[in-house]
């Protein structure tokens, strides 16, 4: 139904992803060498991850062997979800609890996770893609790169058009930020090329894509980021990030410059 | 490594910060509760464990240090009998395989301190001797109380302490409570926590190992296991 409502800049590409040497202890990512591309997807509850990663498993599954894994505050509804939405065998998605704190999960102490990836990427080898999804909390929770290679930031413009001007780690400086279900926007009078833009701004020229699942163009777009993240990984141009725990330079509200936001702090703390 | 981190393993090992997945488990505590245990009760809970499962894994920990320090003569450190002995007194499947989970974090934090350590080296004995079931928590923890230069004493302490405070801080997510009411039910136990440290550090070998169960709590444990709306693993 509605026309892509993303700025022109949405051709998103993977080379955007790449920004400054990390500092991280190269023993504290995992990546070297390792075929299948770990992704995350984090972002607020509600926002659309886990209709984001059925997407991906229906547009992909078929060109690639691929896996998820569901962190939910209440175990496996979103496994259950997939599940039911029929994009990958039952066995290829697991739920892991997290204590009822899914931020730990994925940053703090990411034991359960790196368990669930590990048992799926020998279970099913060779994996091309394992998906980790975080469950569905703030703003400030983002993958640890001990835990995912690359990790998609998920908002969505019925959470309001000024989330993106709101900054930290995840909207700063996730490999790809996600602002989605688009094609509501006209019902929640947002702006959808100013939420792109203001988002722009914050993340120093790393891609935003602007989603929607019945919107072709965008679901294309994000499965070709997916495709060239995979390419990038496997050819060892990638190298993960972390987008830190902390928003360097959030000033609030008043300080709207259009400067200032996430400058490439996202190491070293 | 320095050799002098014994007092600091100690603490490490029973530090909820350590990154090792125990924030995921309540020493099924949310199966107990689920089962309709009164949460006033939640400090009895913890008395019960300590003078049954928790005094049996402490035993098995401070045998697993001692397999790890003083090996037979000319030999690598062999952790099968201890991980047998603990898994047959661990009636629950459910309950072997949380500890099993709980052991697989902690040994990817020892191969980390360090991989070449011979105690670290002989970890996969344990699973060779129960196919199918990872080295249980006590027996990592054992092996880990070695890298560390722990006491025997110490290693129990850690097993146990770290048992009470996995229920305490699983208790603040499931029931609403004051944090620092928990604090006092710790400090209440501690007579308790020392006579179970005594006993655990005086065990020597696998045999010895005392086999107290709680048929509750096994019972909790398997009926969590096939729940689909869990907070927490086991």
């Amino acid at each position: 139904m509605p026309e892509n409502t993303a700025s022109p800049e949405n051709t998103v590409s993977p080379d955007a992803t790449a920004s400054p040497k990390s500092t991280a202890d190269a023993a504290a990512t995992a990546s070297g060498g390792r075929r299948t591309l770990r992704l995350g997807v984090a972002g607020p509850v509600g926002t659309g991850k886990s209709s984001l990663i059925a997407t991906l498993c229906r547009e992909l599954s078929g060109e690639l062997a691929m896996a998820v894994v569901t962190n939910d505050i209440y175990t496996d509804e979103d496994a259950r979800f997939l599940r039911s939405a029929g994009v990958l065998p039952g066995e290829r998605i697991r739920a892991v609890e997290t204590g009822a704190c899914p931020h730990t999960a994925i940053r703090d102490d990411i034991t359960a996770n790196l368990d669930a990836v590990e048992d799926m990427e020998e279970d099913f080898a060779p994996l091309d893609l394992v998906l980790v999804e975080s469950g569905g909390d703030n703003l400030t929770a983002t993958f640890s790169p001990a835990l995912i290679d690359a990790q998609i930031f998920c908002l969505d413009v019925a959470g309001g058009g000024d989330v993106a001007r709101k900054g930290g780690p995840g909207i700063g400086r996730a490999d790809l930020l996600i602002v989605n279900k688009s094609d509501l926007a006209p019902y929640v009078g947002v702006d959808v090329e100013r939420m792109v833009a203001d988002a722009e701004r914050a993340r120093d020229g790393r891609p935003v894509l602007a989603l929607s699942r019945t919107d072709e163009p965008s679901v294309k777009a994000l499965c070709d980021w997916v495709r060239g993240v995979i390419e990038a990984h496997r050819s060892g141009a990638h190298t993960p990030q972390d987008p830190g725990p902390m928003a360097p330079h959030s000033h609030g509200p008043e300080d709207d410059g259009g400067h200032g936001h996430g400058h490439g702090h996202g190491h070293g703390h | 490594m320095s050799t002098d981190t014994g007092a600091l393993g100690a603490l490490l090992l029973a530090d909820a910060r350590l990154p090792t997945g125990g924030h995921a488990h309540s020493a099924t505590l949310e199966a107990a509760l689920e089962a309709g245990l009164p949460e006033e009760r939640i400090p009895d809970y913890i008395r019960a464990r300590l003078a049954t499962v928790g005094r049996t894994e402490a035993a098995a920990a401070v045998v697993a240090l001692r397999a790890a320090r003083d090996p037979e003569p000319g030999a690598e450190p062999d952790y099968g009998p201890v991980q047998e002995a603990l898994a047959a007194r661990t009636p629950s499947r459910a309950l072997r395989e949380a500890s099993a989970t709980l052991g697989r974090g902690l040994a990817r934090l020892a191969r980390r301190v360090d991989a070449d350590h011979p105690a670290v080296r002989a970890l996969p004995t344990a699973q060779a001797a129960t196919p199918g079931l990872r080295a249980l928590r006590p027996v990592v923890l054992g092996a880990l109380a070695a890298v560390f230069g722990m006491t025997a004493e110490q290693t129990a302490r850690a097993a146990l302490y770290e048992d009470a405070q996995t229920v305490t801080a699983a208790a603040l997510k499931l029931r609403p409570g004051d944090p620092l009411t928990a604090v006092r039910w710790l400090l209440d136990l501690s007579p308790r926590i020392e006579e179970s440290v005594r006993a655990a550090a005086a065990t020597d070998v696998p045999h010895d190992i005392p086999a107290h169960s709680a048929p509750l709590i096994d019972r909790w444990a398997e009926a969590h296991a096939r729940e689909t709306r869990r907070l927490f693993v086991a």
